[in-house]
């Protein structure tokens, strides 16, 4: 396994770490009737979203951006893996992505400005690389 | 070209989305919106908002079109014409984007239809 399959699978592990974290304070914060329920916006009188806490919606937002980021971050890896060209610097990347990805979740949770969004680009920046590393 | 450098393609098309969606929430919404933890939830209209909904179609197309890419590559099920079906969705999905931005109805549709029948085929012939 290449170092950055190994990465990836802890990227995947990190996403279920940030659905744990998101999701014990959601449903200790909503009612079960509501997260049960169908998440009708008349019914619930808006988003379901809307309910939560400040530092609870950070989590949910800090998530569904990771989500983004993986999916990415899968495909940089794919292909770099499966094209044969890992390298020091695809090495690199992956790391610098996951620690990027783990710094992200506090850094949104306590809303570190504008680290958060420096801490994006360096994970969004790595992907990038480990994609034009693929190709060159 | 195969299927491979394609899909490493497509990653970047989807990253150049992301960075027009950023510019365009960076004119509307501010950096120090942008840059804090954004716990009122504003929201953005016309084109920025057009480019936000292109990303997560873009996002949602790349789901379903790496795993097929990566099938036909392990299975090593590659022909000339999963390779026409992975460049037809790399091209329908390029036109898709300024006919989103720039509202061309019916083009970004018909798009969005080539690229999901693309993809499709692609898992089709992986079979």
């Amino acid at each position: 396994m290449t170092t950055e399959l190994t990465v990836l699978a802890l990227a995947a592990l990190l996403q279920a770490v940030q659905f744990v974290l998101m999701a014990v304070p959601a449903n200790i914060e909503l009612a079960p009737g509501e997260t049960l329920s169908p998440r009708d916006r008349d019914k619930l009188g808006g988003d379901l979203v809307d309910k939560l806490s400040p530092r609870t919606a950070r989590l949910y937002r800090a998530l569904s951006n990771h989500f983004e980021a993986l999916i990415l971050f899968t495909i940089a890896v794919l292909v770099v893996t499966l094209g044969d060209q890992s390298s020091t610097l695809t090495r690199a990347c992956a790391w610098v992505y996951l620690a990027a990805r783990v710094l992200y979740v506090p850094a949104y949770a306590f809303g570190w400005v504008p680290w958060r969004s420096l801490i994006w680009f360096v994970g969004f920046g790595a992907t990038f690389l480990m994609l034009l590393a693929a190709l060159v | 070209m195969t299927e491979i450098t394609i899909l490493a393609l497509y990653g970047l098309l989807v990253i150049l989305t992301l960075i027009l969606q950023a510019t365009g929430g960076l004119t509307q919404l501010g950096m120090g919106y942008l840059l804090g933890s954004r716990d009122e939830g504003r929201t953005v209209s016309g084109i920025a908002g057009r480019l936000e909904r292109a990303l997560n179609n873009s996002v949602t197309a790349m789901v379903l079109f790496a795993p097929a890419v990566l099938l036909i590559h392990v299975t090593e099920s590659s022909t000339n014409e999963t390779l026409l079906a992975a460049q037809a969705f790399l091209i329908a999905r390029i036109v898709y984007l300024p006919s989103y931005a720039f509202g061309i109805v019916g083009l970004r549709s018909l798009a969005w239809t080539v690229g999901i029948v693309a993809t499709v085929t692609l898992y089709l012939l992986a079979l």
